[in-house]
Formats: structure tokens, C-alpha cells, sequence
């Protein structure tokens, strides 16, 4: 679930130097490097899947089509109902508490049923590379902040990776004795995709004060630390058929890829001497994004779905 | 060596506490603006029809708008921060928009996957009609079931109960109207229980035409008819069966309506 090796599994002997890929092909590791340069192939993609989809929100809404109607709380696609986990699940717990479940409609439970479908076939938090605006905004705020920690302007500051499930209890908690929708009142991703639908709102403030704390202080904070709506959508894609397949054979430990990855902690295999098997696959926290498949010299990162790419 | 620790130090001591400074600034900010507005977490604001509890209204609502989506005549709108804290939840402004019942079914209602707005109340009081009516007309078997169904869960809603204000209605005045109740600046729209009949679809206020010797449109234009609303002594008078749908208040010719709903 943390994406990290067993404990008693001991790694497997670093490569010797004709085992690395750029000796194979003949080349020098910078020759070798400069020949397969990084493309945005799968970036673009997920660009242009997530615009996509918050444009059909919003065009649903201003143009009356009933495409994709609601927000990313809650919504409805061609007439099938979708429930946000996290939203969900506070709504199942306040609703024991007070009764309220057995008034929920079967729409409600469809509609979280097909996305735990969905994200247990695409895996991992998926969701928030592919589809969750702040993700878009806070990305490019990463580059930002990246900029800025190289022209040593900033300092980095991390935490334990593990603080968001914390922050996930804490969430459930807090939901469960006020009974509110607590966290529905701070999140990033509902504000924005609720000001793209119904318009702007003042709570945009909030979205702009976490983004430039993200951008000077904390890289990713709200979404490694705090988001468990992050924590949800991983849970549920920790089993899945989809991730990002690592091959060992063909890494040559540059590790380029743990630079742009927004998960870093997801590649830690990539590093000379760390990888246990052959074959890696990233786990719960990987977001699919693609960007570490982009980037690889070696063809050694793809993003597979087990079972079909034997029968390709 | 252990000077230059200490400067490092205090200047982390600095930055911490500038930074703790800020955080709690920017909540104070907050918890201040929003004392100025509605802290009650909306118990005051009129919900679509078929709303539960306010209190249960506030966990249930998960804030996706789709009653907002769905309403042809756009009466519910969501709530902003600047509102307070039932931030993004629906509600209605009467006196823009009302809830004339012209989706038909109930649309928000049934949209509603949390049962924030609960169907199955309407479903319920839909079946009783419906079995009701067939006891009474045991020879009619094919009635219209959607004129029968309609009326008894439109009748059921109950968002609030208008008030009447005497001082200002023009019928308490003896006053008639000519002309449209209100002017091109109100954007509402609603068809009145002639216009239903006649087939005709919502439209804006400012094109339904009256001549009336004393004013009695929130009686003849309501939606729901002779149970919630009646003309009685030269005066409206509002009656248990009203639904707080708001129409009296969006047509009201006054300025600054004469006829309110308070929510119950």
C-alpha cells in the first residue's frame, strides 16, 4: 500500500557496466540519453482528457446538453449516476449516525459503485492526475516551485508521506461528530469545479492562498499531505490490473524519472542497487500520469494493464 | 560554528512565527467576515421542494448542483461563501425566480442522489392519489395517472407558507392593476394555472398582462390554487395548503413585495 519492498527481501546485485542499456546499444550514457530524448506524449493526453472533462461540466450546465451533468462531488453521465468516494463515505457514516442511510437512493449507491469500479480497473489515484483541476493547477505550481528551489530562492520542505492518512481520519472523524461536510468546505477540487460550472467563487481565495503556499513553501501540499479524497481513490486502486510496469533490464538508473514524477516515493525501484525483481509496479499513490514514461530513455517505464498486454 | 547555529536558528524562530502569524491571521479574517453573514448555516434560506431538516439538509447535500442543472426554469441556485456557511447548498430566491411546479415531476427532487431533497415522500403521497381515485372512480380505467399524481405531490411540498403584508397590498388599498405586475428588470418566469391548461410554457413575468379592478393576482395565479390561496373580504388570504412556492411574491406588483414567504 506505501509502494515500498518487503522487508525481508533482499535486492538484487547492482548492474555491472555491459549490463547497462547504453553500453548495449554501443553508445555513451550522454549519446545514449540525447538519442532517446523525452517526449510529452502521455502529458498531452492527460491534458487533454482532464480540459476536456471540466469543459463538458461546464458545457453541460451552460448549454443545457445532458452530458455530464452536476460537479466532481457528485454527477450524473449520460443518465449514470457518479458518487465521489470520500463525499460518499462521509454521507455513509453521518447517515448511521443519524439515521439517514436508509434514506439514501439506490442512485447514490450505483453511482459509487461504478466509480469504485472504474478506479479499481484504472488504479491508484488516477483520478487525480486524469480528471482533478487543482491537480492541473498545482502541477504546473510544482514547476513553479521546482524553479525556484534550483535558483535557491526557497528552501524544500517535506513531511512523512504518511500524514494524509492521518489527515483522512481526521477528516472522517470531524464529519462524523459535527455532523457536516467538513471537508467539503475546504476542498480545493469541489470550489474550482463548482466555480468552472456555476461560476466563480469567493472561496477561490482559499484555492489561491493553498497554491502559492504550495509554490514558496510546501511542494504538493495539499495533495500529499492533506487530500483524502487522494487517499480514497488509492485505497480503492491498490489492487488493480493497471499501473506502470517497471523493467529492470532496461533502466539505466538515471533516475530522470523520479524528477518529474509527482510521487517520487512510487519509483524508489529506479535507484541502482534498490529494485528486488526484474518487473516493479508502481503502487496506490502513483497517479498514472505518464510523466515518468515520457521521460525514460530506455523504454523501461510503459503503463500496462495486466492480463491484456499478453493478449496483444 | 555555534554562533552562526544560533542565527539559524532564530531566524527559523522568525519565520515560524511570522508564518504562524499569518496562519492565524487569515483564520481570524475568515471567522470575522463570516460573522457578518448568515452563521445559522442556512436555516433561514428557502430550499427546493421536498428539503429535509436543515440540519440533516447540511451533511446530506454534497454540493454537486444537479437539482440547479436540472431545473428548466432555473428557480434553484447554489449558495455562495459570501452567503455563509451553507456554502454551495440550493436554495431559492422567490422574489427572481419562483418554483411555479412547471417541470412537472418534481425534477430536483428526484435528481437528488443523497436524498437531500427526498422523493420518496411525493412517491408516496403520488401512490395514495392514485389509489384513492381508483376506489372513487371504480368504472374509469384508463384515467390520466400523471394529472391524477401531480396535483397531490405538487400539494405536498411545503417549502414555507407565504405571509401578507397589509400596510402595502394594493387590494388592502383598494387598488386594482393594469398592465404587468413588474417591470423588464425582473428576469422570473411562470405560467399560471390558465396558461397549463391552455398548453402554454413558462414565461416572463412582464408578459402577462392584467386589468384587474382590485389586484388579486397572487389568488388567481397560484400555483396550487383554491387550497392555499383565496380572495376573501377584499383581501388574499393564505390558507394551510400553501406550498411556499413564491409565486405571489415574484408577481407581487409592489415594490418590495406585500406578499413574503417565511420559511417553516
Amino acid at each position: 500500500m506505501f509502494g515500498k519492498k518487503g522487508k525481508n527481501v533482499q535486492p538484487l546485485p547492482a548492474k555491472r557496466r555491459d549490463e547497462m542499456p547504453n553500453v548495449k546499444e554501443g553508445l555513451t550514457f550522454k549519446q545514449w540519453k540525447a538519442k532517446h530524448a523525452p517526449t510529452h506524449k502521455w502529458r498531452n493526453k492527460r491534458w487533454a482528457v482532464l480540459i476536456l472533462l471540466n469543459t463538458l461540466f461546464w458545457a453541460s450546465f451552460f448549454f443545457d446538453i445532458s452530458v455530464l451533468e452536476g460537479s466532481l462531488s457528485g454527477s450524473r453521465f449520460f443518465g449514470i449516476y457518479l458518487m465521489d468516494i470520500f463525499n460518499s463515505l462521509q454521507q455513509i457514516l453521518i447517515g448511521i449516525r443519524t439515521g439517514h442511510f436508509a434514506m439514501l437512493t439506490m442512485n447514490f449507491f450505483i453511482g459509487l459503485g461504478v466509480i469504485i469500479t472504474f478506479y479499481f480497473l484504472v488504479g491508484g489515484r488516477t483520478f487525480c492526475s486524469w480528471i482533478c483541476p487543482y491537480h492541473f493547477l498545482a502541477e504546473n505550481a510544482e514547476k513553479l516551485h521546482n524553479w525556484l528551489v534550483k535558483k535557491k530562492k526557497i528552501k524544500e520542505h517535506n513531511y512523512a508521506i504518511g500524514v494524509k492518512y492521518i489527515a483522512f481520519v481526521m477528516f472522517l472523524l470531524l464529519a462524523l461528530l459535527t455532523k457536516q461536510l467538513v471537508f467539503e468546505d475546504m476542498n480545493p477540487v469541489g470550489i474550482i469545479s463548482r466555480s468552472i460550472i456555476y461560476g466563480p467563487s469567493v472561496l477561490l481565495l482559499w484555492v489561491l492562498a493553498l497554491l502559492l503556499f504550495e509554490i514558496f513553501h510546501t511542494k504538493r501540499f495539499w495533495c500529499r499531505y492533506v487530500c483524502p479524497m487522494g487517499v480514497a481513490y488509492s485505497a480503492v486502486g491498490t489492487i488493480t490490473p493497471t499501473s506502470v510496469k517497471f523493467d529492470l533490464d532496461k533502466c539505466g538508473h538515471c533516475r530522470d524519472c523520479q524528477d518529474v514524477c509527482l510521487v517520487p516515493h512510487e519509483l524508489w525501484f529506479v535507484k541502482r542497487g534498490e529494485a528486488t525483481k526484474e518487473v516493479h509496479f508502481t503502487g496506490a499513490d502513483c497517479t498514472r500520469c505518464g510523466l515518468c514514461v515520457d521521460t525514460c530513455y530506455g523504454g523501461a517505464l510503459k503503463i500496462t494493464v495486466k492480463g491484456v498486454e499478453k493478449l496483444l | 560554528m555555534a554562533k552562526k547555529n544560533k542565527e539559524v536558528t532564530r531566524r527559523q524562530f522568525i519565520r515560524f512565527g511570522a508564518m504562524t502569524a499569518i496562519g492565524i491571521g487569515a483564520i481570524g479574517a475568515g471567522a470575522g467576515y463570516l460573522s457578518t453573514k448568515d452563521t445559522t448555516n442556512g436555516e433561514n434560506m428557502l430550499r427546493p421542494p421536498g428539503a429535509i431538516a436543515n440540519d440533516d439538509f447540511m451533511y446530506a447535500c454534497i454540493k454537486c448542483g444537479l437539482c440547479v442543472q436540472i431545473c428548466p426554469i432555473d428557480a434553484v441556485k447554489l449558495a455562495d461563501f459570501t452567503q455563509g456557511l451553507s456554502y454551495g447548498t440550493p436554495y431559492l430566491d422567490v422574489r427572481e425566480q419562483a418554483c411555479d411546479f412547471s417541470c412537472g415531476a418534481m425534477q430536483c427532487v428526484e435528481t437528488c442522489p443523497t436524498a437531500a431533497l427526498d422523493f420518496i415522500q411525493f412517491k408516496v403521497k403520488g401512490e395514495e392519489a392514485i389509489t384513492k381515485y381508483e376506489q372513487e372512480h371504480p368504472n374509469d380505467h384508463d384515467f390520466n395517472i400523471i394529472a391524477v399524481q401531480l396535483p397531490a405531490m405538487h400539494a405536498h411540498t411545503k417549502m414555507g407558507v407565504a405571509v401578507l403584508n397589509t400596510d402595502t397590498c394594493l387590494a388592502a388599498k383598494g387598488k386594482g392593476l393594469k398592465g404587468a405586475p413588474r417591470d423588464e428588470s425582473c428576469k422570473g418566469v411562470y405560467a399560471s394555472p390558465e396558461d397549463v391548461k391552455k398548453g402554454l410554457s413558462p414565461y416572463p413575468v412582464h408578459e402577462h398582462i392584467f386589468d384587474r379592478p382590485i389586484c388579486n393576482i397572487c389568488v388567481t395565479d397560484c400555483p396550487i390554487g383554491e387550497t392555499a390561496i383565496i380572495f376573501e373580504n377584499n383581501l388574499p388570504k393564505v390558507l394551510d395548503g400553501c406550498t411556499g412556492c413564491g409565486v405571489c411574491t415574484m408577481i407581487c406588483p409592489t415594490e418590495g413585495p406585500s406578499i413574503t414567504i417565511k420559511k417553516v
